[in-house]
């Protein structure tokens, strides 16, 4: 359920579009950032009647950005690892796999004390400095698996 | 051969029966040499190679779910048109996939045995087995369903064949029928 | 024009032409999956990559238009290479159960492969899957996204041409998976356009799941029996079972779109509830007899009787020729004039109707149509009875500058592609279009408006509720188009009133010099045919002049007064489908002999005389005139169940005991016939349905009727229909429903199953006013009739109208009306 400032906030962000469709992207992050980092059927159901489209569309425009997470809980800190090119040829990859043996996940889950979660995103801007990863709005650039351990030892 | 001149040597074979004996030899040789008839069905039967294409057979995977998915492929590829298949869904954990065969029928007086079936079964489903005692006096035999076909047939897949083993005829009120003893078994070329 | 080079050949084509189609004009084929003509290009699937001269990178021909000059290399090395690779990638994740895919034979991908493929893969990572097991998205339609590869068609056509917009795809590259809401059960209109569209076998029909291959199917090209969009498309069958419905590409004027009735509502003919064998009444009970005994006894009853106390009624659904020949043999062997094609609209209404949409000046394209500036949609819900012509509409004018007007009191699905929508009283066709007559005429008024002042507009306005702001709007845009197409449907033969209103406008835009396509819309495959061969009490073959007989209101008066001795009805339900509660049925009850000719044992075969068992559509021979006026071909696949006959035969047979010479003895020799007696169909020929379109794409021109010699039916002008003044709080209305049309869907299994029970549709706002929500179950009070029926809100239905379909057994709503006693009005209340 959408808050009633939510709904307020949605709807100011009509103001910014000719079409009342373009704000979905707005909406849905307004819903996602209210309901603690991801957004439920319910809440896309409800953009869909305020913006009036079909929620399916809601959930394809949710669906396609790895900034939003659909029907998924996450941790404390979410740790959003770079896989593009530059990122993969500076070793994502071993990034990935170090951090999912140092934390017992897959990419995609979270610990079970909901502390962490993990997941892979598409180009986050920062190729320059691969690889790299976001943590909740925190850039972590050029990365080792020391640096990484450093870093989970902080977050613990 | 003119008959103008006296042959002595002719004479010698003729008194001491030569030619008799040679003949008898062949036919004595052979007495003794080992047979290659058999006494097919009453004590000994063949089993063919696995290569032999006799009845058609279904099997099944090693959880006993039907391999056959009912594709059709085999009544396509079929010359003569003589498999039926008819698909159903079926959910229950009958067969390896949801899609099973409601209807799998070989009408064996069209079938030639060529064999096409089983190469385009997707699943080695279907297999030209070694079961060749195909003949009966009406009609019921030659139209072979699903469920006869499930049977495993006698001669398994393990056994190599390309010998015989012992064999016996028994005559039962639903006809006759050939029991086979596949332990023991002789090797012998044709 | 520009002049470009493909493979060397050199070929001029339109600008902006795609190189796609340019390639295909000059005769190469490039492969694709996610182009289709009539949607939007996205150029996702990579397989129509040519190389271009001058550029070092493949572009995809589907979405770059050609330039002048190019030089373009549709087959060259890179570009077969290019697609192995596209091809190998989509085949990583494949699910590759082709033995279980019900696609397996007709697979677009299996063909590629083949053809262009790679013949192995590289690829031994575990594939990556949506899901496990194939899930049901609606009670038509079951998936497995595991076989995507991502064209996207099928979530296009939902939006593009159906409407819908109940598809997504959700996700990004591999991973992106087009599917409903959360994988839900979709409440859409189940037409199974996305089935049809799939290349593979993602989308995949639920009632043909693991029937059969595509190469058991013996298939007939034909025409839907349904609406009278005539709709062509193929029906299939295996062992003597028709197994489904689809469409073709860029066949028909409907290519590969059909609605739900089309595509699954085919099943009826396998329903085992067809009548197998002629039945005779012996001692009030109905008794299978042989088809010598059912004639002669027909012959026994008939011989004395006086032409003009026999009727005949004829359905809608029959062929041409099966109709041609009826009405021969009622008014030339039985000396009858009383025939009627219809148990629901009266004859006068009908004769205006031909008259007013122009139907004997020939007829005319939906595709002309659609050429207009300004198309004005009045007197039907275009999308529920005729979804394709609905299809048609929403993609064309989504690709051009037009201008859709929608009139109806109900909200329909088309209203989201229309510029203005008038929502109008029931019954009020006739004011808003007089409204619009004395809007465009600002005061000067023609000759044919004499007597008609401004002061009337108001009346009108208030008759039709409509605003006068809207109604200017509308006038503003006619009076700016050049042309104008007028899309009339079935309302003007429910309340004839607005008939004189649809031929005043029609007459005034001319005058002004515009050009005005006016295109009929009604609801019975054949119906137009069944005017054009003459099964009219007004007008014979050709709408020729002919001795004026009764109409089925008429017969059934006559009846009641003892007056009718005999009966011959064909393929139509007169009992139920009569508007006016229990008196049809007690009419017929006093025939002297019943007739009765049909598939089913419906309400008016129980009480015949004589039952004889006929065809449906998917086992005769012959010819469909649609809406527009195309004469096109439907073709036998199967044999009659039992020893039910083709209608033509049985008619013949009766015929033939009267007179032995009597009717052409072949369906062929009966349309030469029809060549020869009706002008208009001199140049009607069976050949259409052989012949793929080439010209315009879609429309086959050659078979559309021509215009008829002097046809003769004129604008009639009818009295205001009246409305009960009971106080019951809605005006009940009446037509088609999206899953049902006519009797035979309700024998269709599937669509049964899309919808049994009778629904009774309101607004929203009205629902909410009662305290009822969507789905409940009420009781539909009348002042004669009350029934038990859910309830389904519609958002945007004028306020104070309630609508139950025809079709439904549980809820007849010919019930509800009286006879000559106007627009019934009803109540809704909730079950307790």
């Amino acid at each position: 359920m959408l808050s009633e400032q939510a709904k307020q906030e949605i709807l100011a962000s009509l103001k910014k579009y000719h079409d009342k469709r373009s704000a979905v992207m707005d909406a849905v992050r307004i819903a996602q950032k209210e309901n603690g980092g991801h957004v439920v059927k319910r809440d896309m159901e409800e953009i869909a009647e305020i913006l009036e489209m079909q929620p399916v569309e809601v959930n394809a425009a949710a669906a396609f950005y790895t900034m939003y997470r659909i029907d998924k809980p996450v941790g404390r800190h979410h740790i959003q690892v770079c896989r593009n090119i530059s990122c993969s040829l500076m070793g994502a990859e071993h990034i990935i796999k170090h951090l999912e043996r140092s934390l017992g996940i897959k990419t995609g889950e979270t610990t079970t004390d909901h502390r962490i979660t993990l997941s892979t995103v598409e180009c986050l801007g920062s190729c320059g400095t691969a690889p790299m990863m976001q943590v909740n709005d925190e850039y972590y650039e050029n990365l080792t698996e020391a640096k990484i351990d450093e870093l989970l030892k902080k977050m613990a | 051969m003119s008959r103008k001149g006296f042959d002595l040597f002719d004479l010698i074979k003729k008194v001491l029966f030569t030619d008799f004996v040679k003949g008898l030899t062949v036919t004595l040789g052979y007495n003794i040499s080992k047979s290659i008839t058999m006494r097919y069905p009453d004590e000994e039967k063949w089993i063919p190679y696995r290569r032999f294409r006799g009845l058609h057979t279904l099997n099944r995977d090693e959880n006993g779910r039907e391999l056959c998915v009912a594709c059709e492929l085999c009544s396509k590829a079929c010359p003569t048109g003589c498999i039926t298949v008819i698909p159903e869904e079926n959910d229950s954990g009958r067969g390896i996939a949801d899609r099973v065969a409601k209807v799998w029928t070989v009408n064996l007086v069209r079938c030639l045995f060529c064999g096409y079936c089983e190469d385009a079964c997707p699943t080695r489903a279907l297999r030209l087995g070694r079961e060749y005692e195909l003949a009966c006096a009406d009609y019921s035999c030659t139209l072979m369903s699903r469920d006869q076909l499930l049977v495993p047939q006698p001669v398994p897949e393990s056994i190599p064949g390309g010998y015989v083993v012992k064999s016996k005829l028994e005559r039962t009120p639903q006809g006759i029928k050939v029991t086979v003893d596949l332990s023991k078994f002789k090797k012998r070329s044709i | 024009m520009v002049t470009v080079k493909i493979n060397g050949k050199e070929i001029t084509v339109e600008d902006n032409t795609l190189i796609l189609d340019a390639a295909r004009d000059a005769g190469y084929e490039i492969p694709t999956f996610c182009y289709q003509a009539d949607l939007m290009g996205i150029g996702s699937c990579r397989m129509c990559l040519v190389e271009i001269e001058g550029q070092k990178k493949l572009q995809p021909s589907c979405v770059t238009p050609v330039l002048h000059g190019m030089s373009i290399n549709t087959d060259s090395g890179t570009v077969q290479t290019a697609r192995a690779g596209v091809l190998e990638f989509l085949l990583a994740n494949h699910a590759m159960d082709c033995p279980v895919c019900d696609k397996g034979g007709e697979c677009e991908l299996q063909d590629m492969v083949h053809k262009h493929g790679p013949h192995k893969g590289r690829h031994a990572e575990p594939k990556f899957k949506f899901h496990d097991k194939d899930y049901v998205l609606s009670p038509v339609i079951i998936k497995n996204s595991n076989r995507c590869v991502q064209c996207m068609k099928c979530v296009r056509v939902c939006r593009e041409v159906v409407g819908q917009n109940v598809l997504g795809a959700l996700g990004r590259g591999d991973h992106q998976e087009p599917t409903s809401f959360f994988r839900a059960f979709m409440n859409c209109e189940m037409d199974g356009n996305c089935i049809e569209v799939c290349p593979v076998g993602c989308f995949m029909r639920l009632p043909y799941r693991y029937k059969s291959r595509p190469w058991d199917l013996k298939s007939s090209d034909t025409i839907c029996p349904y609406c009278a969009t005539g709709c062509r498309m193929v029906i299939e069958e295996r062992a003597g079972t028709l197994m489904r419905a689809k469409a073709q590409l860029g066949v028909g004027l409907n290519s590969e779109t059909l609605c739900a009735r089309g595509r699954f509502g085919q099943d009826f003919v396998n329903n085992p509830e067809r009548i197998n064998q002629p039945l005779v009444r012996r001692y009030g009970k109905l008794e299978p007899v042989t088809w010598e005994e059912a004639i002669s006894h027909i012959k026994e009853n008939l011989t004395a009787l006086d032409g003009d106390k026999i009727g005949g009624i004829a359905s809608p659904r029959l062929t041409n020729e099966e109709l041609y020949l009826f009405q021969k043999l009622m008014r030339e062997v039985l000396g009858s004039p009383n025939i009627d094609s219809s148990s629901r609209f009266s004859p006068d209404a009908v004769e205006g109707f031909v008259a007013a949409t122009g139907m004997g000046e020939g007829g005319v394209s939906v595709y002309d149509c659609m050429e207009a500036d300004t198309v004005l949609i009045i007197g039907t819900h275009l999308s529920d009875e005729n979804p394709v012509i609905d299809y048609i509409v929403r993609r064309i004018s989504a690709s051009r500058r037009m201008n859709v007007i929608i009139a109806s009191p109900r909200a329909m699905k088309l209203d989201s592609s229309a510029n203005i929508v008038l929502r109008h009283n029931v019954a009020s066709e006739n004011a808003v279009l007089t409204s619009l007559v004395i809007g465009l005429n600002e005061g000067k008024l023609a000759d044919t408006l004499k007597g008609m002042h401004e002061a009337q507009l108001d009346a009108n306005l208030k008759a039709s509720g409509v605003s006068a702001d809207l109604i200017s709007t509308v006038v503003n845009r006619l009076a700016a188009s050049s042309s104008i197409a007028i899309i009339a449907g079935t309302d003007f033969l429910r309340y004839p009133e607005g008939i004189s209103g649809l031929g005043l406008l029609k007459d005034l835009l001319k005058s002004r010099g515009k050009k005005v396509t006016v295109m009929p819309v009604l609801d019975r495959a054949n119906q137009r045919g069944a005017w054009e061969m003459g099964v009219h009490p007004g007008f014979g073959p050709g709408y020729s002049e002919t001795r004026k007989g009764l109409g089925t209101e008429g017969m059934l008066d006559a009846a009641m007064k003892g007056e009718l001795e005999a009966l011959y009805v064909v393929g139509s339900d007169v009992a139920s489908m009569y508007p006016g509660d229990d008196f049809a049925r007690t009419a017929l009850s006093k025939v002297g002999f019943l007739i009765v000719q049909d598939m089913f044992m419906t309400e008016t075969a129980r009480q015949a005389h004589v039952v004889l068992p006929g065809a449906a559509h998917a086992e005769k021979d012959g010819t469909y005139t649609n809406q527009e006026g195309r004469a096109q071909v439907i073709k036998k696949l199967l044999t009659a169940p039992g020893r039910a006959k083709q209608d033509i035969n049985i008619i013949r047979a009766i015929g033939e005991s009267f007179d032995r010479s009597f009717g052409p003895k072949h369906f062929a020799l009966v349309l030469d016939e029809i060549r020869k007696e009706v002008p208009s169909y001199a140049d009607v020929s069976l050949s259409f349905n052989n012949k793929r379109n080439t010209d315009n794409k879609l429309d086959n021109r050659g078979a559309l009727v021509k215009a008829a010699a002097a046809p003769a039916v004129k604008v009639k002008s009818f009295n205001p229909a009246s409305v009960e003044t009971s106080g019951a709080r809605f005006i009940l209305t009446t037509g088609n429903h999206l899953f049902h049309s006519g009797r035979s869907s309700m024998k269709s299994e599937t669509l049964l199953g899309l919808l049994k029970g009778a629904v009774v549709e309101i607004s929203e706002e009205d629902a909410a006013s009662l305290g009822l929500k969507s789905g409940e179950k009420v009781r539909v009070k009348g002042a004669n009739f009350e029934a038990q029926m859910t309830l389904l809100t519609k958002k945007g239905t004028k306020s104070g109208v309630a609508f139950i379909a025809e079709n439904f057994d549980d809820a007849p709503v010919n019930r509800y009306f009286r006879r000559g006693g106007g627009i019934p009005r009803v109540d809704i209340i909730k079950t307790i």
